[in-house]
């Protein structure tokens, strides 16, 4: 975004994006989430959209190219500097957000809720492994009692061909311990997480790349 | 029309190996069924940027028929394909591609575009993509009137470029502000003008105008020399 004119992106958003979309049964804003300040990149904002199919992706990708939607997106033109997007799919073990229909297009404000996304780059050819293994071992890993992290994975998504960069996974992980993820910011890992045996160790056969972003909800956000 | 537009970072001892899986593979598989074509399998010119880098650029007919196309590569009969290029190639990055209004490939027929790897001469394009600053939709009409126009006025002797395609990325697939064209080279000669000469645009003359006009709207593109096959469906 424009770090100036950051409350008029996010106005567009909620003023414009998600009552329009809410016009309509096929696509809905889920979440807008702020990259937390001092986790990363400044003025960076995170949006995710769902469509219902490839059709009702292709209509909204019209209406922004020459349909109702335009001159919103003009307008979005000249509060940011730039916009990278991907088209993604649930994972078969992703947990599922229900209908478009109840997602909320006039939220009432709730608190800012933390999140975890991480983004991996499987080796190539391991990508079917690494989604397999990642629901097998990481999910159930996350959801034990004892886990490190108190978090839960709301939504697993893989990039769609043609959309994206393959091969690409992303984890949208919902913080419900602040102390636990400073813990995991101060501390080394310690060594039973990461030994032989461990998920840590040994998905590093299917992966060594991925990208973790601190995102904060807003208070309006659909989904929090 | 939606062309799914895919840069890969082949491994270079297995390039002639990710060649013959489009060729024989991708393009063949496709042709099976009405709503997807191979349209160009083109090479980065070596000496001119990255080595061992790949532009496919596939047509769909519309958006349900790309979801079917990558739910195949995903899960479906095109899973094992998609495997074997995963093993040839570092990387992939795709985006969705629209024609804007003016494209001449906008009404492109799909029947028409060669599935059987016919031989032909090689072709060579000048793939420009920019980012404004500015709206994007002024960009694009700048592109209409200053530069697709004029270049359609221009006597086939003193011509550079051919547009053959100018594209849009469909929101959410990719950048934006982002727009492309696919150039074919039609004159050499007046390529290695273009590469080896100091110009200073004269905002008075064509292109100096349209350059100094451009640079209102943007000064950030990125050129590529992209060189089909002998057997890439257009060329």
């Amino acid at each position: 975004m424009v770090g100036s004119v950051a409350d008029r992106f996010e106005d567009a958003y909620r003023g414009g994006w998600m009552p329009m979309l809410a016009k309509g049964s096929d696509a809905r804003l889920l979440w807008y989430f702020d990259l937390a300040h001092g986790s990363g990149l400044a003025y960076r904002a995170i949006t995710v959209t769902a469509v219902e199919d490839g059709g009702a992706y292709a209509r909204l990708a019209e209406r922004l190219a020459g349909g109702d939607l335009q001159t919103w997106a003009r307008h979005l033109d000249g509060l940011q500097h730039q916009s990278v997007g991907r088209v993604m799919t649930t994972l078969d073990w992703s947990p599922r957000i229900g209908a478009l229909r109840d997602v909320p297009t006039d939220p009432a404000e709730h608190e800012p809720t933390m999140y975890m996304e991480d983004t991996m780059w499987p080796f190539p050819g391991k990508l079917d492994a690494y989604i397999e293994a990642s629901g097998l071992i990481y999910r159930r890993a996350l959801a034990a009692e004892d886990a490190r992290m108190h978090m839960s994975i709301e939504l697993a998504l893989q990039t769609m061909p043609g959309a994206g960069r393959s091969s690409e996974v992303s984890l949208l992980q919902k913080l419900s311990s602040l102390p636990r993820l400073i813990d995991l910011l101060t501390h080394e890992i310690p060594p039973e997480v990461t030994g032989p045996g461990s998920w840590m160790h040994e998905a590093l056969e299917l992966r060594d790349q991925w990208r973790s972003k601190l995102l904060r909800t807003a208070v309006w956000s659909p989904l929090r | 029309m939606l062309f799914m537009h895919e840069t890969h970072r082949v491994i270079g001892r297995h390039a002639a190996a990710f060649e013959d899986l489009y060729r024989s593979g991708w393009m063949g598989a496709l042709s099976r069924d009405g709503d997807a074509r191979l349209v160009w399998y083109l090479n980065h010119a070596m000496g001119s940027g990255p080595s061992y880098q790949v532009v496919t650029v596939t047509a769909i007919t519309d958006g349900p028929a790309w979801e079917a196309l990558a739910r195949r590569m995903l899960r479906g009969d095109l899973s094992d394909l998609a495997t074997r290029l995963d093993s040839c190639r570092y990387e992939v990055e795709g985006k969705l591609l629209r024609p804007v209004d003016w494209s001449p490939i906008r009404d492109l027929d799909l029947d028409q575009i060669p599935t059987d790897g016919r031989e032909h001469d090689l072709s060579v394009y000048m793939q420009d993509t920019g980012w404004p600053d500015a709206p994007l939709d002024d960009y694009i009409e700048l592109w209409d009137k200053d530069y697709w126009q004029h270049m359609r006025r221009t006597p086939p002797d003193k011509k550079l470029l051919d547009i053959q395609a100018c594209f849009q990325v469909a929101h959410g697939s990719g950048i934006r502000p982002e727009a492309m064209l696919m150039q074919k080279i039609v004159s050499f000669s007046t390529l290695g003008g273009l590469l080896t000469s100091v110009e200073k645009h004269d905002p008075t003359t064509w292109p100096g105008s349209y350059m100094a006009k451009g640079l209102e709207l943007r000064d950030q593109w990125e050129s590529k020399l992209l060189r089909t096959t002998s057997w890439s469906p257009l060329w």
